[in-house]
């Protein structure tokens, strides 16, 4: 199976990565949560975690680098918010497989349940090919 | 009842999906459908795929493997190999697209009795990022678009 004209959309693929790996730590999951409620200073969203300044603010960055969060800076205040679009786009990608498995169960219910004496569902158009 | 699947935000794994079904049949009988090929072969697939061989080595270390033909013609078999099989409750496999290398994804299948149904939850895991590109080349991505306008269509909605 070649390529079939499709150009590479690495750029878009690296985003995805980016994301995926942001995502792969439970400080930074927690702390996209903690976002998730409102825009926070740094600071602030290092209070909860047993520890520093430094390392709550290296996984801020590598949020940041993925495009997970944006920050603000005014004077010496970092705001931080959630910035949706990556996220969007792993959930786009999850959905594939979602709509892959729910047409597959309803495949399977149709067949199952046409079988089962109680026909109900609509005709099939599979035709048994 | 609509496939509720996981919600956006639920805490759930990254990579990881959970797909579920209430079906009006007995466990056993779902449990049969999934794993002989003979029935597998006339369900298996969203409508835009085809299902046009399979074959199933029912048991721990056996293989499967399953024959898709995507609306383009291309053939895309999915593969792997059995990890738990507990008849007819629950199936563990590895799963993997042909002839695309790559770190083998796992699928847990459940068969939940309820009363005179069954729900089946399907646990995806592993589900990789990088080989999108690979995998909608190979058409997948055109099949799983015509699953969406099928499903959008209602008739998937029964």
């Amino acid at each position: 199976m070649q390529s079939s004209g499709s150009k590479r959309r690495g750029a878009a693929e690296d985003r995805l990565d980016a994301a995926f790996q942001a995502l792969g730590d439970r400080t930074r999951r927690a702390l996209l949560a903690r976002l998730a409620a409102g825009p926070a200073m740094v600071t602030e969203l290092a209070k909860p975690f047993d520890m520093s300044l430094p390392a709550v603010s290296r996984h801020i960055r590598v949020l940041e680098t993925a495009g997970l969060i944006a920050r603000s800076v005014e004077g010496r205040v970092h705001q931080c918010s959630l910035a949706a679009g990556p996220l969007q786009s792993v959930e786009a990608w999850l959905g594939h497989y979602r709509r892959f498995w729910e047409g597959n169960l309803d495949a399977l219910a149709r067949f199952v349940e046409a079988e089962g004496g109680e026909p109900r569902t609509r005709p099939r158009s599979r035709h048994g090919r | 009842m609509a496939a509720d699947a996981t919600r956006p935000g639920a805490a759930t794994p990254m990579g990881t999906l959970v797909v579920r079904r209430t079906i009006r049949a007995p466990a056993a009988r779902l449990f049969a459908a999934w794993t002989q090929p003979a029935q597998l072969k006339q369900w298996w697939g969203p409508e835009s795929v085809v299902c046009v061989d399979a074959q199933i080595d029912l048991r721990v270390g056996g293989r499967y493997r399953i024959a898709n033909r995507l609306p383009d013609g291309n053939i895309l078999w999915i593969a792997g190999v059995f990890e738990v099989i507990e008849t007819p409750h629950r199936l563990v496999y590895t799963w993997a697209l042909e002839p695309i290398a790559g770190p083998p994804e796992r699928v847990t299948v459940q068969f939940k009795a309820q009363g005179q149904s069954t729900e089946v939850i399907v646990t995806h895991e592993g589900i990789p990022s990088v080989p999108i590109r690979e995998r909608h080349e190979l058409g997948w991505q055109g099949c799983l678009d015509g699953l969406a306008k099928f499903l959008q269509s209602g008739a998937g909605g029964a």
